[in-house]
């Protein structure tokens, strides 16, 4: 009997246990906030916090007051830990490795979680609506989600941090940053992220097929279909040109047409213009391009598909972002390493608008180690680390990076990739933030639109017909 | 107290609480089962429903409005929604009668006592422990039209190539044939199971009776395989109706929405275009959906007293 009961009681003790291990997880963050909240929010904020006032009195006099800038303190946040969320992206593959350095110069320690792209972007979006200060950093697509982001309070604005002499050194230079990418990054005229790399699409194309065949470089955006016509009819069974077919990535692509017919996604009333006389236009000639020039299941494209066409040989030309020519002529994977050329969209009868995009880093508004977070964007989009970068083949932000005598040395000895610098220059010169129709919406406006030209692409409905439609459903949403 | 009064000698305290340490255990030891169940199952469940009441989009300032039913509302009037459940029901009828026919037919034969029959039984399992995720990249890989397998196999063999997953005429079938490859080996597998325990009795009576190879199958073994064949269309039901990761990662319900299951379109309105409410909205019919579907199966095996 004793015995039972004592079996019995030991049961019910691991059975409480057990049934209490939902509620014992408070352990974990009690642990965890421990030694990150003790030093952070406590001896942080209160320092900085008070500081911004009179450090901003005597900002205008800080050019001359040389010995303050040689004493900036990286130390200063020493001993926190910072939690990074980056997607799989060419900018954290090339930066990554540095981190070490970083820890070692501001006894700041580093938690990296890199995600797919698509995956980061529903992790963040969950966090940030839950208040979380779970991650204090991450890389933000503002053209995508930056305005949403900036109007539900997301993003950490930044200007404060900026002009903070004991935040920010006095090198850092940010009147260096092209104008586009670094307003790209502001709302309201509020700084929301600083931007690490820009990119465009472009146009790769066959430099050995187009010399063969004689055919002549497209100096106009109608040219595109002549050379298209005339490689495909010199080399049966390749196909012409391959780019964006599907929907929800469709707009990246197809900009630049639009607007290359003169039109821009939305006239000055805000109506969207897809059906305009000149909007049709360029949907008709891109469907034409996609549908007779283009790859079978061209409605399922993006950029892997088409990259992984063009680098195994069997297309023309690409429509893509500029930052696939790390993968186009990946020496592992690809059959046209020597035989590629890059070359910025021709201008149309409307104009040569291209678009421009860039990828900015920004602050968790709940972290609650934002002081650190500031350091390390500093440190990451410092004109010496933009330039190393760029050298790795970042497409920096930065109009110095593109100045340096490495660079310059760089592109003497590579033809390529001195017409991918003039090619991803004439875009962030030239080119319009407008990936897609403005939305708050970004993602529902664009499926809408590929929806719409995917339709025309497969010979569903006529230009007229689907884009009317579009209109209609675009104009409903607020931007 | 009327048996705190009665006169038994021995030491009725500990028995009474013996007897009631008797009737407490099973409860104490169900409860962190069902406590971990209700919690489980029942709050996102709860938690849907108060969702697909509201108008919610994630990342929007607003607060969450509560509309009553419009979110139904608006998929009644949502074209894509009644492609979606058109997809759904689609792949659900044809998906299930096709895995159920091929997986009894190969159970069948898996559970013949032949020679090398082992090493087939191991590779027929494979489909169906490898991830989704990874069979819908590589069959989107093979479906591609310009650089995949089946049409360079198409072309090889002098036919037509087909646009697979790329055009709103073949995508469905295309989803098929993956569905297809992948489970009818689970099917098999539970026929297979099935058919060890099945007496040997029968088989010789009707073999001694004269009954024809023909015959046997359908008088003997089909109807002894019958529950579990019913089983496998249940377990199948569920999965088939929330169809989810194949049509994600291959076609994400493209092209113009012509491959939307009802799982795949909640999750484009819920993680795409942030509107919770209306997500939610479309999970619940999708869970009455399966709810109709299983119960009728159900009620088709009590009937059949299987």
């Amino acid at each position: 009997m004793k015995n039972l009961i004592v079996i019995v009681a030991v049961i019910l003790a691991l059975l409480i246990a057990a049934c209490a291990t939902p509620t014992p997880t408070p352990v974990p963050p009690t642990k965890a906030p421990a030694p990150t909240q003790a030093p952070a929010p406590t001896a942080a904020p209160a320092q900085p916090t008070k500081a911004p006032e009179p450090t901003k009195a005597a900002e205008p006099a800080k050019p001359t007051e040389a010995p303050k800038p040689a004493a900036f303190d990286w130390k200063q946040f020493s001993g926190q830990t910072l939690t990074l969320y980056l997607p799989q992206h060419p900018w954290t593959n090339a930066i990554q490795p540095l981190f070490p350095d970083f820890e070692k110069q501001t006894g700041i320690k580093l938690e990296v979680q890199t995600f797919a792209e698509a995956q980061l972007r529903d992790k963040v979006l969950i966090a940030l609506q839950a208040k979380s200060s779970e991650f204090d950093f991450w890389m933000s697509l503002k053209s995508r989600e930056g305005l949403k982001y900036y109007r539900a309070g997301y993003y950490e604005i930044l200007d404060k941090y900026l002009s903070d002499p004991k935040l920010t050194p006095p090198e850092y230079n940010v009147k260096d940053f092209a104008a586009g990418p670094f307003g790209g990054e502001k709302f309201d005229n509020k700084l929301t992220g600083i931007p690490i790399i820009i990119e465009g699409p472009v146009i790769f194309y066959r430099k050995d097929l187009f010399d063969a065949a004689k055919i002549s470089f497209p100096k106009k955006i109608e040219d595109i279909e002549t050379a298209a016509a005339a490689c495909m009819k010199a080399n049966p069974g390749i196909t012409g040109v391959t780019l964006r077919g599907d929907p929800n990535a469709i707009a990246y692509t197809f900009g630049p047409f639009l607007r290359a017919f003169g039109v821009n996604y939305r006239d000055a009333n805000g109506k969207s213009q897809l059906s305009s006389p000149n909007g049709l236009k360029a949907v008709e000639y891109y469907a034409k391009l996609a549908s007779q020039y283009g790859p079978p299941g061209v409605v399922t494209y993006s950029f892997a598909q088409s990259s992984a066409l063009f680098g195994g040989g069997n297309a023309c030309m690409e429509i893509e972002s500029s930052n696939e020519l790390s993968t186009i002529v990946d020496p592992k994977s690809s059959k046209v390493v020597g035989k590629v050329g890059v070359m910025p969209y021709p201008p149309g009868p409307g104009g040569d608008v291209p678009t421009v995009l860039q990828w900015g880093v920004s602050i968790n508004a709940n972290s609650k180690k934002k002081e650190a977070a500031w350091l390390f964007a500093v440190w990451a989009t410092s004109q010496e680390m933009q330039a190393k970068l760029h050298l790795k083949g970042i497409a920096s932000p930065r109009l110095s990076a593109w100045d340096t005598p490495e660079w310059k040395a760089q592109l003497a000895g590579d033809p390529l990739r001195a017409e991918w610098a003039a090619a991803v220059k004439h875009v962030s010169e030239k080119g319009s933030g407008e990936v897609g129709p403005p939305a708050i919406e970004q993602p529902t406006v664009r499926k809408i639109m590929g929806d719409a030209i995917d339709a025309v692409i497969l010979g569903q409905k006529s230009a007229a017909d689907a884009m009317k439609a579009a209109d209609a459903e675009i104009d409903k949403l607020a931007h | 107290m009327g048996v705190q009064a009665k006169p038994i000698p021995r030491s009725k305290p500990r028995e009474r609480w013996l007897s009631t340490t008797d009737r407490l255990a099973p409860v104490l030891m169900m409860a962190p089962a069902a406590i971990f169940t209700v919690l489980m199952i029942g709050f996102p469940f709860v938690y849907a429903g108060y969702l697909s009441l509201h108008k919610i989009t994630l990342g929007s300032p607003d607060p969450a409005v509560f509309i009553g039913l419009d979110n139904f509302a608006k998929a009644m009037g949502d074209p894509i929604f009644w492609t979606a459940v058109r997809v759904n029901l689609a792949l659900y009828a044809v998906g299930l009668i096709l895995e159920l026919v091929l997986g009894t037919y190969i159970g069948i034969l898996l559970g013949q006592p032949l020679r090398g029959i082992a090493i087939a039984r191991v590779l027929a399992i494979f489909p169906a422990v490898i991830p989704s995720v990874a069979v819908g990249l590589v069959f989107a890989q093979m479906f591609d039209p310009a650089q995949g397998l089946f049409n360079f196999v198409l072309r090889a063999l002098g036919q037509r190539p087909q646009a697979w997953l790329a055009s709103p005429t073949t995508v469905l079938q295309s989803i098929l044939i993956v569905e297809v490859w992948q489970w009818t080996p689970f099917i098999a597998l539970i026929i297979m199971g099935a058919m060890q325990t099945l007496p040997t009795e029968p088989y010789e009576a009707a073999r001694i009776d004269g009954a024809s190879g023909l015959q046997i199958l359908r008088y003997l073994t089909l109807p002894m395989l019958r529950p579990a064949i019913v089983v496998a269309a249940m377990l199948r039901t569920v999965d088939l109706m929330r169809i989810f990761d194949s049509i994600y990662i291959m076609t994400q319900g493209g092209p113009i929405n012509s491959s939307m299951s009802l799982n795949v379109y909640a999750f484009t309105q819920g993680f795409l275009f942030s509107q919770f409410g209306y997500s939610s909205a479309i999970m619940l019919v999708l869970l009455a959906l399966t709810v109709i579907a299983s119960a009728t199966l159900g009620a088709a095996r009590r009937r059949s007293g299987v």
